[in-house]
């Protein structure tokens, strides 16, 4: 049956313009190849161009952060409130950021911001855990208390509606939780857990076994939750300390974003933070050292049927002036979805996986660099081979030219549209503050972006890929995965 | 009657959560679903626009109303040719393999798509100003796809890793694939939707076709669009690329259905795991079913939150579990309805699961209280009127309901169907749908250890 292109051939209207195409973004296949005129003669195509044969459409740039909406201010005890004030659905996220999280912990505390976290959602002011949980919950709002490397976060959403109440529970939360003995004892066990759950995940194990590989004793070695003796020895005390030590206001933020009326929040915040006083800010965590050489670890799993792939060297820092060079980059190489030089090779011409990333985790000192990938048993050794000549080649063949203008313009086009919603624009404004960054980072992001030459690019890669000394953990059946490997250097076989 | 775009929400004051003497307060907000234009075009194909101008994205969505559930003799041939689809065209084939998403990429738009057992969709959220663009790649994949052998050789290697990831060597896909061939004995819903490794094996390029010409027809599209853009111009767009998409005389649906279940099943999936899971499914019923927000409330209170009974009997009063879960899974031809755990290290399935039916069973003799009631109602009310603030979650909604019902529900009714719901409705869904005899469990827990082998050593290598 005919599933024949439809597009109407207007006669005469011939949009000839190869020499423009060819510099843009899309490259213009060969004029008249698969025109339905193709086989005639005629030096020019006598149909209509396809739409993506024309030169690609400019974006409007709109502002991504509507200044009428958003209003800051910093209190006298250093605690900054930010509102982004959105009234279309009535709904609301609010937070509070602490500037320090999991990476000031030392080797006797590995896990405690992820367990005072923890503990902070159970029970705080005149509600125990239980009590707690049914106030958020019976108004079908969230509460989350997180840590990450950099910081301690409580967030809750819920309706405008309910914001009286809910906001009154935030304030519990950050000022006053409770920290009980049996909630403790039940945390402890449910984080013990935990860190013996994400064992079954390969992906976790191989970033872990990755991270301990790469950092010695640097506190980035050991999971964010921690090791199960470290945890094993946390009450409610250890949680009550390090909560004072970091939630504090110098330096915290109060946000919120949605269906709230912004001068009222800010009166409000003032009269309920204003006379807050806290312990000042803990010095921040040192920079790990760099990696001297390549370590090779094979975590036997002999049940796995796929084996799971991490390489990875040191990072950047959040903070560090390359970031953008650096993120450009990594769009070419790994982290650019199909258009990536690694998913692109790896996944598209050789089959050998379903997905393969390459990630710069950035935190206020620098974060590996890793790529994360896992295949059939029989070919971790070519994924491997793959993997490597593409870490060698961009650095002797970096991008440029059009390769160079697809990821730019990949960066552009997708930074507006992953801060489409009022969370979004508000976690990135949250975001600048943490890291301390310019206030118009984010509208500059996209001008910033456009400036990088491709010298910078190739001088980046240089700098910033090092695939003589980047460690390999791979998960799987040891027997079989030992010679692919032994290539690398040593292997040390872990049992997980 | 005139329609008001506001929803009225009238939100019971809850207890002490509220000043004495304050009543109830309606929360009033548009709802943007109500702006949906739906359009049929003359070969059958459904559009529905919606267009708002506050957000600087569009979601365009094509859903396929077809699933592994229509599958018959190859086993994932819906999810593998849903990956087809990115390979390659007539119009496109000069720009080299992936030319379509990277046409989509180089924009700074997301790609994707997904397959079901009932759909398969295949979205781009993009700046409004690439829509046209986008209409017209959709438009030359749904009207130009070429599936050749040599694509599909490499392609289904991909599809097989895919399938390694999330099922293979993952103990909760491992647990979910069983349990759903469990549950479903005569229904295609048994058959995972990623297909199994033989039939991805052996499935030609003529079968991609023959699939392709059964169920890519115009009349069982439905295209959502959501966001910045013009609707008298966008509909213009999709006539020009779509209308010539032939229509199907018939789409066939497989014609099983699941006979009723009298008897417990049960299935062991040993896996060396360091947490044991264990799942219960539940024939429920179909898409559109009256029971289903009562099915969604009795979810809601036996799994969501810390006063829920699987928490309280799984994690609080015992350690036995980390985070409980009970779900309704309304599919569009036969439901089901999940429950179950991840267990902490060391725990025996089976103490685990009694506590899981003890509870569901306590549910079932006496109906919940008023204020597990409002509580589970209230997380379903805040879970539809939250999460609108993107052009795709909207996309998402209207194409959903549509494909679901024919029409789209207003949140109105949405809420409105929620608040209805009883404790006797509740204890009665319960006891009717989760009853022993007509559960299937699945425990997923490591092999007895092997006699020792000889360890693996890396000493003596290089």
């Amino acid at each position: 049956m005919s599933r024949g292109w439809r597009c109407a051939a207007a006669a005469g209207s011939l949009f000839i313009a190869l020499g423009a195409c060819a510099s843009e973004p899309v490259a213009a296949p060969p004029a008249g190849a698969d025109s339905p005129t193709a086989g005639s003669n005629a030096p020019a195509p006598t149909r209509e161009p396809f739409a993506w044969e024309l030169p690609p459409v400019t974006a409007v740039e709109r502002p991504i952060v509507d200044a009428s909406r958003l209003h800051r201010e910093t209190l006298a005890n250093g605690l900054q409130v930010i509102v982004l004030e959105d009234r279309r659905l009535p709904e609301f996220t609010a937070g509070f950021v602490a500037l320090r999280g999991a990476a000031i912990e030392s080797t006797s505390e590995t896990g405690l911001a992820a367990f005072t976290a923890s503990l902070m959602e159970r029970g705080a002011g005149e509600r125990d855990a239980l009590a707690l949980a049914a106030a958020v919950d019976d108004l079908g709002a969230d509460l989350a208390v997180r840590a990450d490397w950099d910081t301690l976060r409580v967030s809750l959403s819920g309706l405008s509606h309910d914001f009286e109440t809910l906001f009154g529970v935030l304030i519990d939360v950050v000022l006053r939780p409770r920290f009980g003995e049996a909630d403790a004892v039940r945390v402890v066990a449910e984080q013990r857990a935990a860190l013996a759950q994400a064992q079954d995940d390969p992906a976790r194990l191989a970033l872990q076994h990755l991270m301990r590989s790469l950092y010695g004793v640097h506190r980035f070695a050991t999971p964010l939750a921690g090791t199960d003796a470290v945890v094993s020895s946390f009450d409610a005390g250890s949680a009550r300390a390090f909560h004072t030590r970091v939630v504090t206001p110098a330096g915290g933020i109060l946000w919120v974003a949605g269906d709230v009326d912004a001068r009222a929040f800010l009166a409000r915040a003032k009269r309920v933070f204003g006379a807050w006083r806290g312990a000042d800010p803990v010095p921040l965590p040192e920079a790990p050292p760099i990696p001297e050489k390549r370590r090779v670890v094979l975590v036997d799993r002999p049940a796995l049927r796929q084996a799971q792939i991490a390489i990875g060297h040191e990072g950047i820092a959040r903070t560090d002036p390359r970031r953008l060079e650096a993120q450009l980059l990594n769009t070419a190489f790994g982290a650019g979805g199909f258009s990536s030089r690694l998913m692109n090779r790896i996944r598209a011409q050789e089959g050998l996986t379903y997905g393969v990333f390459a990630q710069l985790s950035q935190y206020r000192v620098p974060g590996p660099f890793v790529i994360s990938t896992f295949t059939r048993i029989p070919e971790v050794g070519r994924l491997l081979a793959s993997a490597f000549e593409e870490m060698e080649r961009v650095r002797t063949d970096p991008p440029a030219g059009i390769e160079l203008e697809r990821a730019r313009s990949l960066r552009t086009g997708a930074y507006p549209l992953a801060l489409e919603t009022t969370e979004a624009v508000m976690a990135a404004l949250v975001d600048v503050e943490v890291y301390g960054l310019p206030r118009d980072t984010i509208d500059t992001y996209r001008p910033r972006m456009r400036a990088l030459g491709a010298d910078q690019i190739a001088q980046t890669a240089l700098a910033l890929v090092h695939p003589d000394r980047a460690s390999i953990v791979v998960v799987g059946p040891a027997k079989a995965l030992l010679e692919p490997l032994s290539k690398y250097g040593p292997v040390e076989v872990v049992a997980p | 009657m005139a329609r008001s775009l506001l929803v009225a929400l009238a939100l019971a004051p809850l207890g002490a959560a509220f000043a004495a003497g304050e009543r109830e307060r309606d929360v009033k907000f548009e709802d943007p679903a109500l702006r949906t234009k739906v359009t049929t075009l003359a070969n059958g194909l459904t559009v529905l626009t919606l267009e708002d101008h506050a957000t600087p994205a569009v979601s365009l969505q094509v859903w396929v109303k077809v699933g592994s559930g229509d599958e018959s003799r190859f086993t994932g041939i819906a999810h593998l040719f849903e990956h087809m689809m990115f390979l390659g065209s007539k119009n496109l084939a000069a720009l080299g393999p992936e030319a379509y998403t990277k046409l989509v990429e180089e924009r700074g738009g997301r790609i994707n798509a997904y397959t079901s057992r009932d759909v398969t969709v295949y979205f781009e959220d993009v700046a409004p100003e690439h829509l046209p663009l986008m209409i017209a790649l959709e438009g030359e994949r749904f009207a130009n796809l070429e599936v050749t052998e040599e694509a599909l050789r490499a392609e289904r290697q991909v599809v097989m890793e895919e399938r390694r990831l999330r099922t293979d060597n993952d103990p909760e896909g491992i647990a979910f694939e069983a349990l759903m061939a469990l549950t479903y004995q005569a229904h295609p819903y048994r058959v995972p939707t990623v297909g199994w490794q033989s039939d991805l094996e052996k499935v030609s390029a003529a079968d991609c076709q023959a699939f392709w010409d059964t169920y890519y027809a115009a009349n069982n599209l439905v295209i959502a669009i959501a966001g910045a853009f013009d609707t008298e111009a966008t509909l213009g767009l999709v006539q020009r690329h779509f209308g010539g998409l032939r229509r199907a005389a018939t789409i066939p649906r497989n014609p099983q259905e699941e006979p009723a279940q009298d008897g417990e099943r049960r299935a062991v999936a040993h896996f060396p795991v360091k947490a044991p899971i264990v799942l219960a499914g539940f024939p429920a019923p179909a898409t559109g079913h009256p029971d289903s927000d009562a099915l969604d409330v009795a979810a809601n209170v036996l799994a969501n939150g810390r006063n829920s009974r699987f928490y309280r009997a799984l994690v609080f009063d015992a350690p036995l579990a980390l985070d409980p879960q009970a779900f309704y899974w309304e599919l569009q031809r036969a439901g089901i309805f999940i429950a179950g755990a991840t267990l902490r290290p060391g725990i025996e399935p089976s103490a685990a699961e009694q506590v899981i039916f003890a509870e569901i069973a306590k549910l079932a003799a006496e109906p919940p209280s008023a204020n597990e009631l409002r509580r589970a109602k209230r997380a379903l009310e805040v879970a539809w009127i939250r999460g609108q603030g993107s052009a795709h979650a909207l996309a998402s909604r209207v194409a959903q309901d549509y494909v679901a019902y024919g029409r789209i529900e207003t949140l109105e009714e949405k809420l409105a169907a929620i608040a209805r719901v009883t404790p006797a409705d509740v204890q009665r869904v319960v006891a009717q749908y989760l009853a022993p005899n007509k559960r299937s469990v699945v425990q997923v827990f490591p092999p007895a250890p092997e006699p020792a082998a000889a360890p693996v050593s890396a000493e003596g290598r290089p």
